[in-house]
């Protein structure tokens, strides 16, 4: 039998260390570790306090929601869409609205367009802080998650009064959202928007200016050019590496083009930058925020005829529908057959790309004490990685 | 009443009578030490709590005063769970180890010129020893552990308090030299004058030096990789549970609080007052101790709060790579000054 040659494939896993030699210690980071961003772990072989090899464990999240919702009728969908990442359900609620409306070919009202933007910039910058506190954090700086998790709430308390709920709010259905801003919403929008910057202007100074932060996060990590599309690397992440694509940008959904805005990039591509990135696309968003308030149409309608929702029909089709969510592209594949029912949907989160292979490839050759700090700065959330 | 009790004294004998003596007095050091440690864990809640924009416990008692003691019943009623395939003996005796020390460095402390447990003349190298003897209770408890996590944290709280115990030692070769006394009380009355005669002035490099390195002995923040928590979970303590836990509580907390006094007594001048020579608020008593051991303790908890935890290896560099150097450097200008009687401090 002619034996055949196998050229090594680029994303074969690098060899496991020999546990044997007793020179490795095996140890499992989470899922139960507060270094971890959720319910996942890593299992690390340690040499020393260094990370010889890393092996991302999912799986302890796996809730079934893409077969789910071939079960359920379009509108019974969005309590599942909207908890397949927690942080920042509006943008799978956009999403899976507007699979439907390109399937359906609904109109959107103006109104509605701007509302869903200023829906999905005030949860990117929920998500933002969010996610900041827990990078300071994970460096040991409890203090900056408690003022930025304090701002979020206030946050989220605009969302309460906008749409009826704090995290699962169901805001944007097919068809435009669900009510109009309620008086002297604005003012209270500008308000936290103060207060927010305010906060990043603190931020700046203990964390961004903060040796050593600076020291623990700079060189951390490094992404290279060429990891990028090999590892379907989107988001923040890429942006920190120097490319300059953001879907808002390239290929404008609602109402992005009409808004002044840039693409934030950087070279290093460390963890510090990425965080830096992060943080000027805070100072985006709350400009964003601010314009949208400033340019959005007074009256009109913020939601199209449709027929009542326990009837829906959607006529048969196939789309992808993409977003800029705060970790990069998100897209929802559907197919649908023309029944109550969805007939097959998939959803592309950035999340399974970053926290499995990019954390396995980056982790190696670490400080055990850096992994947290890695874990976060490539901004993942469990739940979106299995769904 | 008095009578009767002297009567009922006089007939103990002599060699008795010291030893009550004494332990009345070991009893009047620690009972209050063990308060202040509760009252502190108290304090910083309340200090980071309003660092961090929240108001901190305010539930138990009024204003929330006897959260201390709640925390401390529900720690003794708390079962100690001994883990499978720990070594028993080693797992009960690592926190013995560590708290032994902490209470007996304060022996030689002086709360004022007359008030010391033992006035001692090696005052200082007996606080050095037993402050390098604590370490062992965070070795043995991390390897009685028989997990990772902890061997991980007892490692590198050995190698960093060896370290720093060296920068330590330095700074305080500095305070010998300069007050030619190793007996703590002697260091203290050489400093008299009021707050610009103090040793900190002249000595400011080991004074800044010495507080930080006791920071990272005591595995504070931001030096605190030993139980790192987003790292190593709690590092040496992760299977510790009740009392046994609480114990490396209090050998922690009664260790910042001996490195606040000692950075008292060496550099701040004791119980003197910084007023040297106005009336009444002149005088030297214990309130000045108190209140700039509480001072020192309010920089530990300061830095807790604003800093990133330091990653292990860049502890090390910080500590042998400039720490170390300094201190050497600084030792031989203070020897010169001492030489050549420079006015105020070495006349």
């Amino acid at each position: 039998m002619p034996s055949i040659s196998q050229q090594p494939h680029k994303f074969d896993p690098p060899l496991e260390p020999d546990l044997t030699s007793g020179k490795y210690v095996k140890i499992w980071h989470g899922p139960q570790h507060p270094g971890i961003t959720g319910n996942m772990s890593l299992e690390l072989t340690i040499c020393g306090d260094e990370v010889a090899h890393c092996k991302t464990h999912v799986g302890y999240l796996h809730r079934g929601f893409e077969k789910l919702m071939e079960r359920r009728t379009f509108i019974q969908n969005f309590p599942v869409v909207c908890r397949i990442a927690v942080p920042e359900p509006a943008f799978n609620e956009y999403l899976y609205a507007a699979a439907i409306e390109e399937i359906a070919e609904i109109e959107v009202p103006e109104l509605a367009q701007w509302l869903r933007v200023l829906n999905l910039e005030l949860m990117r910058l929920a998500s933002y802080l969010m996610w900041l506190g827990g990078s300071s954090g994970s460096f040991g700086m409890t203090t900056v998650y408690q003022w930025t998790v304090t701002h979020r709430d206030y946050i989220l308390d605009l969302f309460e009064e906008m749409t009826g709920a704090r995290i699962y709010h169901m805001y944007i259905t097919p068809g435009g959202v669900r009510a109009k801003l309620p008086e002297g919403f604005k003012g209270r929008v500008l308000k936290v928007m103060q207060g927010v910057e305010k906060l990043l202007y603190e931020v700046e100074k203990v964390v961004f200016n903060n040796h050593v932060f600076k020291l623990r996060s700079q060189g951390l990590g490094i992404i290279s050019k060429d990891m990028i599309d090999e590892y379907g690397i989107v988001g923040p992440n890429q942006r920190a590496c120097g490319f300059e694509r953001d879907l808002r940008k390239d290929q404008p959904y609602l109402v992005y083009d009409q808004l002044d805005f840039e693409v934030v990039t950087e070279t290093e591509s460390d963890a510090y930058t990425r965080a830096w990135v992060r943080y000027q696309e805070m100072h985006q968003s709350v400009s964003m925020i601010r314009q949208v308030l400033d340019k959005m149409p007074e009256g009109g309608s913020f939601h199209a005829d449709l027929p009542n929702v326990l009837h829906w029909n959607v006529p048969a089709g196939e789309t992808y529908v993409k977003a800029e969510c705060t970790r990069g592209e998100y897209g929802y594949y559907m197919v649908t057959d023309g029944s109550e029912y969805l007939q097959r949907i998939h959803i592309r989160g950035p999340s399974y790309t970053h926290a499995v292979s990019v954390m396995e490839k980056l982790a190696v050759g670490i400080n055990i004490a850096d992994v947290a700090g890695l874990m976060v700065s490539l901004h993942t959330y469990p739940p979106e990685i299995e769904r | 009443m008095i009578d009767a009790f002297l009567s009922v004294w006089n007939i103990v004998p002599e060699s008795l009578q010291w030893l009550i003596l004494t332990m009345l007095k070991i009893v009047a050091i620690v009972a209050p030490l063990m308060l202040s440690v509760a009252y502190l864990t108290f304090a910083e809640r309340k200090i980071i709590g309003y660092i961090q924009v929240r108001t901190g416990p305010n539930r138990v008692g009024p204003k929330g005063w006897l959260q201390p003691i709640a925390d401390a019943v529900k720690l003794i009623f708390k079962e100690i769970v001994i883990p499978n395939g720990a070594n028993k003996f080693l797992f009960i005796i690592g926190p013995i180890l560590a708290i032994a020390p902490a209470l007996a460095a304060w022996a030689v402390i002086p709360f004022n010129e007359y008030w010391i447990l033992a006035d001692v003349n090696a005052g200082l190298l007996y606080v050095l020893a037993l402050t390098s003897v604590g370490v062992y209770g965070v070795i043995i408890a991390g390897w009685a552990s028989n997990s990772q996590y902890a061997f991980l944290g007892a490692m590198r709280t050995a190698a960093q308090i060896i370290s720093y115990e060296i920068a330590m030692g330095f700074a305080l070769v500095g305070v010998l030299v300069a007050s030619g006394s190793l007996n703590l009380r002697e260091i203290v009355l050489a400093q008299e004058g009021g707050v610009l005669h103090w040793f900190w002035l002249p000595l400011f490099p080991l004074f800044v030096i010495y507080f930080i390195s006791g920071v990272a002995e005591t595995n504070r923040a931001p030096f605190d990789v030993s139980e790192g928590e987003s790292e190593i979970v709690a590092g040496f303590h992760v299977e510790y549970s009740g009392m046994a836990f609480a114990i490396f509580f209090l050998a922690e907390y009664a260790n910042m609080i001996l490195i606040a006094a000692l950075t008292a007594i060496m550099f701040c001048g004791g119980w003197l007052s910084p007023f040297s020579g106005v009336p009444v608020i002149g005088e030297p008593s214990l309130f000045w101790l108190l209140a700039k051991i509480s001072f020192f303790l309010f920089l530990f908890l300061w830095f807790r709060a604003t800093f990133p935890r330091y990653r292990y290896d860049q502890i090390m560099r910080l500590g042998w790579k400039v720490f170390i150097p300094i201190t050497i450097v600084w030792i031989l200008v203070v020897g010169l000054a001492v030489v050549y009687q420079l006015p105020w401090w070495f006349d």
